[in-house]
């Protein structure tokens, strides 16, 4: 196939499908592995409708932020609903006997 | 007789977390005999980050011996993290073992940051395109790697250290079309060939803390995420209370 006709079977943003949800949320997903300020792989994102769902926990308050700020730019015009948590660690607790 | 060994991973720190562990680590010296940290120190893998850890697990009263995670690789930086935690004092273990004294008993530890493939039947091969061949080959040089470390370990108690997963027990909780990303079964069955007491993994955030390989050697993933604890302690040779 050449450069050319490879170029006009690229998808388009105004394409029916480059949108559907299914894409979105794993774009989405994949922007908060890949970008800088998230790098992290253990977000849920789940879309319905014009509402963005994003789970999982992070390390501290900052970087659940960033999670949502990622996810926002990434998808825009979709409302982010922040359901990231942050990891509460307690102290050591019980040894266990192996 | 008996080794305390305190264990924790996927500590994931970054400026934003400088200072915040060390607390965590307050009265280790009089829970433990020594710290294993199970790979993902970093969230970068920048060696600004690797000196957040080093500043952070530096000096404590016991040893401390880690393996990196593939956070710690993502900056192409891995080298300088080990050169910066190692001049920290802490031990950095990638496919090779270490003694450590403890009291009368000596406790062996092999360790590397492991890879994946899946596990037993359904796991990838070597086999097709040469990207293919290279990712599993990784984790079968690092399995061989390990098995010949853990036949050369004459000591009271062995332990593994790896970031991946030797078995799916802990991966418990994790999309399971994910499991060939998490570990391989190929490190469970260096372990098994040669034996050990406890295997340590991280990596799995949504996995469980408790396993076995298949020879019935001990796993326990202590990602972060899964202890909730600044870590967990395993005492190696000491009598079963239950029992």
């Amino acid at each position: 196939m050449s450069h050319e006709a490879s170029h006009d079977v690229a998808p388009h943003h105004d394409a029916p499908h480059y949108d559907a949800p299914h894409y979105v949320a794993a774009r989405v997903q994949r922007a908060l592995a890949a970008d800088e300020r998230t790098y992290e792989l253990g977000i849920r994102v789940d879309i319905r409708g014009d509402q963005l769902f994003l789970r999982g926990e992070v390390e501290c308050e900052e970087r659940r932020h960033l999670v949502a700020a990622v996810a926002g730019e990434t998808a825009p015009g979709l409302k982010v609903h922040n359901e990231v948590t942050v990891v509460e660690v307690r102290g050591p607790g019980e040894e266990e006997t192996l | 007789m008996k080794i305390r060994v305190a264990a924790v991973g996927d500590v994931h720190l970054g400026e934003d977390l400088r200072g915040r562990y060390r607390g965590r680590l307050d009265g280790i010296g009089e829970r433990a005999d020594v710290l294993l940290l199970a790979g993902d120190l970093t969230r970068h893998g920048t060696p600004e980050e690797g000196r957040v850890v080093a500043d952070e697990f530096r000096d404590l009263p016991i040893p401390v011996v880690t393996v990196l995670g593939n956070h710690d690789y993502q900056s192409d930086a891995a080298d300088e993290i080990v050169e910066v935690l190692r001049d920290a004092g802490i031990q950095v273990l990638q496919d090779e073992s270490t003694v450590i004294e403890c009291g009368d008993l000596r406790l062996g530890v092999v360790g590397g940051k492991g890879f994946g493939g899946g596990f037993a039947g359904k796991c990838a091969s070597e086999f097709g395109e040469p990207q293919m061949k290279a990712f599993v080959r990784h984790t079968r040089e690092i399995s061989e790697l390990w098995h010949k470390a853990l036949k050369g370990l004459d000591t009271d108690h062995r332990v593994v250290l790896s970031h991946y997963s030797p078995v799916k027990d802990t991966l418990a909780g994790e999309p399971l079309e994910i499991y060939p990303f998490l570990g391989s079964y190929l490190l469970a069955e260096a372990v098994d060939a040669e034996g050990a007491d406890l295997f340590i993994h991280g990596h799995a955030h949504s996995g469980v803390e408790k396993g076995l390989t298949p020879g019935g050697v001990r796993v326990r993933n202590v990602a972060l995420p899964v202890l909730r604890r600044a870590y967990a302690v395993y005492s190696l040779g000491a009598e079963d209370p239950e029992v």
